[in-house]
C-alpha cells in the first residue's frame, strides 16, 4: 500500500498544482466590478490547496515507509498479469468499455447489446476442455440470456419509458 | 399540542394516500427487488438505488421515491441474508452481521438468525422511522437560521466527518475522497457568475457531471469489476429451521434494539456516514454493554440483533439530513437526494414551509417499505436463495447493460455514458486503495453548497473571516471539524496532549507537580 501512496500522493500533488494554476488564471471579473472574494477561482483554489497539503502528506508519509522504492520488476509485472482475478478484471474492463464506448450508437441498440451479453456469457462460462456437447449447451445458453434480455431491456426502456434508444 | 395533531394528521393522511393498489403494487416489487440487490453480493443499495431511479422517470414524484426508498430499505435488510447463510455481507452495511450471523448458521440456526435479522431490521427502521417524523420538521425549521456561513461549514463539517468515520484506520484518504468529490462539483458553470469551469469548450460539461452517471460508475461498474475479479461466492443452502422471527428475542434484547436504534438513526443524521458505520457502532456499543460478551463473534443473538437494528435504523436517520438540509446522511440517500431533485422535489430548509406534506410522505413511504421487509422477511426463503444462486458470469453484463442505458436515458446523450465508465474505473481503483466513496459522492453532492456560500458569506462580510468563527452554529460545527482532524494526526495529538499536561498542572499549581 505504501508504494500506491508514494504514487497516489504524486499524482494529488499535481493535479492540486495543476488546479491551482487554472484557478489563478481564471478571470478576476474586474470589469463588471465584482467583489474580488466572490471570482469563480477562489473556490477551486481553496480545494486545490487542500488537496495539496494532503498530497504532500501522502508522499512524505508514503516514503518514510519505503513507498518511494517501486521495485517494478518485469517478473512481478507478469505474475500480475497472470493472476486469475486480475485476467477477469482486464478481460471485463475490455468488453465493457469496449459495448457502452464503441458498440453503443454504432450498430442498432438491442443487436450491441444482445452481442455484449452473449459474448460475456460465452467467454466467462468457456472451460478449456468442455466436451463439444457442453459448448453447444454453453453457446445456446449464452445465446438465450442475451436474446431475453436485450430483448427486455429494449422494450422496457424504447416502449415504457419511452427513452430513444441510442 | 396542535402541531402535534397536525403533524399525525399528516401522517395518516399519507399512509392514506399510499393505500391505493398502484402504490402497493409498486412497493410489493420494489422492496422485492431491494431485498434481491441486497442479498446479491457486489449488488449495493446505492449501486440498487442509482440504477432503479433511471427507471423512475416516468413515474410520478411521490410514487418514483416511494419505489427508490422501498428499494433502499429492502436492500439494507436482504444483505443480511447473504451475511447468515455464505458469510459474504450482501451489502457493506451488513458487514457486522457476518459476525455472529454466519456461526448460529453453522450452528445449525441460520433460520433464527434469519429471523433475529428480521425483526432487528424492522424495529430499527420503526425506530429511524419516529426520529425521522419528529426530528426532521424540527431541523427543518432551524436550518431557517442556517446563513452562508453555517452551510459553508455543514459542507466542510460532512467531509471531514464524513472522510474520517469511513476510513477509520487512515482518514486522510477519507479526507481526500472527500475533497475529490468536491473538485468534480467544480466543474461546469459556477452559480455566482456563470463562468465555466475547467470544461474546456466541451457543451456537455457545462451543467458538470451528471450525478446519477457519476455515481452509477462509481457504484455499478466499479462493483461489477470488482465481483468479476474476485472468486466466486459459495452456494448458500437452504435454513433447516424456522425464519419466522421470535417475540421472546425482542422481549429480551429490547435495550439493544432501542440503544442500537438510537445508535443507527445518529450516525444516520452525520453526513454521509452510512449504514456499514451504524451496524459496527451499534454492534460495538452491544458488546460492551452485554452480559453475555463471550459469545460475540461465536454466534450471539444480541450481536446479531445489535448489527441489523443498527443498520436500518440509519436508513431513515439519513433521510432527516437529506429532507431537511440537502445533505445525504449516507452514499444511498444522496443518490436518493438527486432522484428528488430529478423528479422536481426541493428539499432543503424551505421543505417545511414549501411542502410539509412530503415529509409525511416520507415517513409512511419508509413505514410501508418496512411493513413490505417484515412480510417477505417471513415469507421469502426459497425465491431469495434461487436468486442467489445465478452465476455473476449471467448476471453482471446485465448489470453493466443497466447501467450503461440508465446513464444514458437521463437525458439522452452517449456523454454520460462515457461518465459512467469513467467514474467507474477511478472508483474501481480508488476502492483498491482504501479510498471509501461515501465522501466521495458527498463531496460531489456538496461542492455546488460549498462554493457559493464561501463566497456568498466573503462578500456579505466584505472578506471579514470573522462570523465564519464567531457565530453560534458555526463554532460548534468548526470545533468538530478540527478536533476530528488534530484527533487523527499522531503528532499534532501529541502536541495537544501535551499543552493540555501542561496547562493542567500548571493551573493546579506547585503542589500538583510535587504529587503527580
Amino acid at each position: 500500500m505504501a508504494r500506491a501512496d508514494f504514487i497516489t500522493g504524486l499524482a494529488l500533488i499535481f493535479l492540486s498544482l495543476y488546479v491551482i494554476i487554472e484557478s489563478w488564471q481564471m478571470p478576476r471579473l474586474e470589469h463588471l466590478k465584482v467583489h474580488p472574494l466572490s471570482v469563480p477561482g477562489v473556490v477551486p483554489a481553496f480545494i486545490g490547496m487542500v488537496l495539496l497539503l494532503f498530497g504532500t502528506v501522502l508522499t512524505i508519509r508514503s516514503i518514510r515507509r519505503g513507498g518511494h522504492r517501486l521495485r517494478l520488476t518485469e517478473e512481478g509485472l507478469r505474475r500480475l498479469y497472470q493472476d486469475p482475478g486480475n485476467q477477469r478484471l482486464l478481460l471485463t474492463a475490455i468488453l465493457s468499455i469496449g459495448y457502452a464506448g464503441f458498440l453503443i450508437g454504432n450498430l442498432p441498440y438491442g443487436l450491441a447489446t444482445g452481442l455484449f451479453i452473449f459474448v460475456f456469457v460465452l467467454l466467462f462460462e468457456w472451460e478449456p476442455g468442455m466436451s463439444s456437447a457442453k459448448r453447444r449447451r454453453g453457446v445456446m445458453t449464452a445465446a438465450l440470456i442475451a436474446t431475453l434480455s436485450s430483448a427486455a431491456i429494449t422494450l422496457v426502456f424504447e416502449r415504457l419509458f419511452l427513452v430513444s434508444l441510442p | 399540542m396542535t402541531g402535534l395533531i397536525d403533524n399525525l394528521a399528516r401522517f395518516l393522511s399519507a399512509i392514506g394516500g399510499f393505500t391505493t393498489p398502484l402504490a402497493l403494487f409498486h412497493m410489493a416489487w420494489s422492496t422485492l427487488l431491494g431485498i434481491m440487490i441486497g442479498a446479491l453480493p457486489g449488488l449495493t443499495a446505492t449501486m440498487g438505488i442509482a440504477l432503479i431511479t433511471t427507471l423512475t422517470y416516468k413515474l410520478s414524484a411521490d410514487l418514483a421515491i416511494l419505489v427508490l426508498i422501498c428499494v433502499y430499505v429492502g436492500a439494507i435488510y436482504g444483505g443480511s441474508r447473504t451475511a447468515i447463510l455464505i458469510n459474504i455481507p450482501g451489502t457493506p452495511a451488513n458487514a457486522a452481521t457476518t459476525l455472529d450471523g454466519f456461526p448460529l448458521a453453522m450452528q445449525g440456526l441460520a433460520g433464527r438468525a434469519m429471523g433475529v435479522a428480521t425483526s432487528g431490521s424492522v424495529l430499527g427502521s420503526f425506530i429511524g422511522m419516529f426520529f425521522l417524523a419528529t426530528i426532521a420538521p424540527l431541523l427543518g425549521n432551524y436550518a431557517l437560521k442556517f446563513q452562508s456561513f453555517e452551510f459553508f461549514w455543514l459542507a466542510i463539517f460532512g467531509i471531514v466527518i464524513s472522510g474520517h468515520l469511513t476510513a477509520l484506520e487512515d482518514p486522510i484518504k477519507g479526507w481526500i475522497a472527500g475533497f475529490l468529490g468536491l473538485l468534480v462539483a467544480m466543474v461546469g458553470q459556477e452559480g455566482i457568475h456563470a463562468y465555466e469551469r475547467f470544461t474546456y469548450g466541451k457543451t456537455e460539461l457545462l451543467g458538470g457531471f451528471a450525478l446519477i452517471p457519476a455515481m452509477v460508475g462509481a457504484f455499478g461498474f466499479a462493483e461489477v469489476l470488482s465481483v468479476m475479479q474476485n472468486p466466486p461466492a459459495e452456494k448458500a443452502e437452504s435454513p433447516r429451521d424456522s425464519i419466522i422471527p421470535k417475540l421472546a428475542d425482542v422481549l429480551r434484547y429490547w435495550r439493544t434494539i432501542i440503544r442500537s436504534g438510537l445508535i443507527g438513526t445518529l450516525i444516520g443524521i452525520i453526513p454521509g456516514v452510512g449504514e456499514d458505520i451504524g451496524a459496527w457502532v451499534s454492534y460495538a456499543a452491544a458488546r460492551r454493554k452485554s452480559k453475555e460478551r463471550e459469545k460475540f463473534g461465536k454466534g450471539s443473538i444480541e450481536g446479531l440483533m445489535a448489527a441489523e437494528t443498527g443498520n436500518n435504523a440509519v436508513v431513515p436517520g439519513a433521510i432527516i439530513p437529506a429532507l431537511t438540509l440537502a445533505i445525504p446522511g449516507s452514499a444511498p440517500a444522496a443518490v436518493l437526494l438527486a432522484a428528488m431533485f430529478i423528479h422536481g422535489l426541493r428539499p432543503g430548509p424551505l421543505i417545511m414551509v414549501e411542502s410539509p406534506q412530503f415529509v409525511y410522505q416520507v415517513v409512511a413511504m419508509v413505514f410501508f417499505a418496512t411493513l413490505a421487509i417484515l412480510i417477505y422477511g417471513v415469507g421469502l426463503s426459497k425465491l431469495l436463495l434461487k436468486v442467489l444462486a445465478i452465476p455473476r458470469t449471467r448476471l453482471m453484463p446485465v448489470v453493466f447493460v443497466l447501467c450503461a442505458i440508465g446513464s444514458y436515458a437521463i437525458t439522452n446523450r452517449t456523454f454520460d455514458i462515457w461518465v459512467m465508465i469513467g467514474f467507474g474505473i477511478i472508483g474501481y481503483i480508488l476502492r483498491k486503495m482504501k479510498y471509501p466513496m461515501a465522501p466521495l459522492v458527498l463531496g460531489i453532492i456538496l461542492g455546488d453548497l460549498m462554493d457559493k456560500n464561501l463566497r456568498r458569506g466573503l462578500v456579505l462580510t466584505d472578506g471579514d473571516l470573522t462570523p465564519f468563527f464567531t457565530r453560534p452554529i458555526c463554532v460548534v460545527l468548526w470545533l468538530i471539524t478540527f478536533s476530528s482532524i488534530i484527533l487523527s494526526i499522531d503528532p499534532l495529538r501529541h502536541l495537544l496532549r501535551e499543552v493540555l499536561r501542561l496547562v493542567w498542572s500548571k493551573s493546579r499549581g506547585p503542589f500538583y507537580r510535587r504529587t503527580a
